[in-house]
């Protein structure tokens, strides 16, 4: 089964950067529809800093590479999602320490620590129409189909789930985080933190063909 | 903007440097991670305790770092949470056989830093401990909190957890210990005005000429109301009984009774406030056995006092009168 290293990690943290960077107005234009209309800014700042300081990471194990990269996202995103997204790559580089390599299988066990790392930083539950609810089918497909697909056919399945979940949720009431201060009006309008999964993954798919 | 400052981006760190001259011998500083430390410390022979906020609410709580107080300490920028590695070198720095303890003030910044630098040191396979003090009375929830907030009553954890530790109690008594501090420990705050952190340059909010915040954060947070200036007696009057109510303290009860400035109250209207704070106490049955009159928890340079009453028990009242040394209490 196909591992993957400490270089392959790096690829898929700097797409996940790059991918807040150019979405930066796209994210916060669907903020705006029913939240603070920072979010794109809030995250686009962040991963800004974390390409600032890409040379600087200590590269000495996945582990250490992802905490450090986990302490700059807390440091640098704006607002509640900092400490979020922060926490979601902690769990991930706890989860990979002492492993030089990782299969998928280790990345659903990282992703599953990372969504549950979430929900007790956050307090958001499975159906509050957060991020959490796309990262969950995500997680799903990683965990099915592991050993049956190889990843570039594992991320194609879960980027369709994601952007499914973006569609699946768009007409629910949120009850965390920054739509649900809008009630029933964040009723029709799809969660940025659940959009920017599903185009987080859409853009990891040209990082898996690599 | 008036103020002893060089580079305002450089305040905490000077800060730092001033207090470890000031101490030779007795501090250590890691101006990477911008820790303070006990230069003494034998991390094995204790339990060490740790803290790290916001700085500018000095002495809270580097000059806290001291025998029979805190271990280290890893403070923020002015009014800013320690970032997560700061606190994570700070945990592993002080990691013992027995573990390690932080104590910090219910707010959001600080406690996600030190929740997630406790996940990654227990990943390391670090003991960690942790207390949240949440003593401010005044509201429930705030621009920095979900519920309330931990101001002066800090102190009191510290002191108490410094002592025990030093006496040779566990990882476990000393988080039992913490939060019984917490669940007896009442505070309420004024402000006669504002401040100004030296790298915003200008106030944190306006207060008039003639008015006060009652029930003010250390940050400057909006507390219960707006109210006209009025005496010194009718002013610890409406924050004693605030404070006395919520425990609720009653008739026979022994407390420590704390008049803390928030940073720019003379120290002889202090003592005007304790007079008027310690009659109170009296007046309702309480009895003072231990008493702290100056400043312990502050908010820059703002003109304002808070009060803190502690319940004490035979326990607390032993480790209260415990032995200390800390930077600022040379004599």
């Amino acid at each position: 089964m196909k591992t993957f290293d400490l270089h392959d990690v790096e690829a898929v943290v700097k797409s996940i950067a790059n991918t807040a960077i150019a979405n930066e107005k796209y994210f916060s234009d669907l903020d705006a529809a029913a939240g603070d209309a920072d979010f794109g800014v809030s995250l686009a700042t962040g991963f800004k800093v974390v390409l600032d300081k890409w040379e600087e990471y200590d590269r000495s194990s996945i582990n250490a590479f992802l905490l450090k990269v986990s302490m700059v996202i807390t440091g640098n995103v704006g607002g509640s999602s900092g400490p979020l997204w922060g926490t979601a790559f902690m769990r991930a580089g706890i989860k990979a320490k002492g492993k030089e390599e990782i299969s998928l299988l280790d990345v659903a066990s990282m992703m599953r620590s990372a969504i549950e790392g979430i929900m007790a930083r956050g307090g958001a539950k499975v159906g509050d129409k957060t991020l959490i609810d796309g990262l969950i089918p995500v997680a799903e497909v990683f965990e099915q189909h592991a050993q049956d697909k190889d990843h570039t056919g594992v991320i194609a399945m879960a980027t369709k789930a994601a952007e499914d979940a973006v569609e699946t949720t768009k007409d629910w009431v949120a009850k965390r985080g920054r739509q649900s201060f809008t009630g029933e009006r964040s009723a029709g309008t799809p969660d940025p933190g659940i959009v920017a999964i599903a185009t987080i993954m859409k853009n990891l798919e040209t990082v898996g063909q690599e | 903007m008036k103020k002893f400052v060089n580079d305002p981006a450089n305040f905490v760190p000077e800060m730092m440097e001033g207090l470890i001259m000031a101490n030779p011998g007795k501090l250590k500083y890691v101006k990477e991670y911008n820790i303070i430390y006990r230069a003494d410390l034998n991390p094995n022979d204790k339990v060490p305790i740790v803290q790290g906020s916001g700085s500018g609410h000095e002495p809270a709580h580097i000059m806290a770092v001291g025998k029979g107080m805190l271990d280290a300490a890893a403070p923020g920028n002015v009014f800013a949470a320690p970032p997560v590695d700061y606190a994570f070198e700070c945990l592993k720095l002080m990691n013992s056989e027995k573990g390690v303890l932080y104590i910090v003030n219910n707010y959001q910044g600080d406690k996600m830093a030190w929740e997630m630098a406790k996940e990654m040191a227990e990943a390391e396979g670090i003991k960690v401990g942790a207390v949240v003090i949440d003593d401010d009375v005044a509201v429930e929830n705030s621009t920095h909190t979900f519920g309330r907030r931990g101001v002066a009553g800090n102190f009191f954890a510290i002191k108490a957890c410094g002592a025990a530790s030093g006496n040779g109690a566990s990882l476990e008594e000393l988080v039992a210990l913490g939060n019984k501090v917490n669940d007896n420990v009442r505070s309420m705050g004024v402000a006669l005005s504002s401040c100004t952190p030296p790298a915003k340059g200008e106030p944190i909010f306006e207060l008039g000429e003639d008015e006060i915040e009652v029930g003010v954060g250390i940050h400057g947070e909006p507390g219960r109301r707006r109210d006209k200036i009025k005496s010194a007696d009718a002013i610890v009057e409406e924050i004693f009984d605030a404070v006395y109510k919520d425990l609720p303290f009653q008739s026979g009860d022994r407390v420590a009774l704390m008049i803390n400035g928030l940073g720019g109250t003379p120290i002889s209207e202090l003592y005007v406030l304790y007079r008027k704070a310690a009659q109170l106490c009296e007046g309702n049955g309480l009895k003072v056995v231990r008493n702290y009159v100056g400043e312990y928890c502050t908010s820059l340079e703002m003109a304002g006092v808070s009060l803190t009453l502690l319940k004490l028990d035979n326990e607390l009242e032993e480790l209260l009168a415990a032995p200390a040394e800390c930077a600022i209490r040379v004599f």
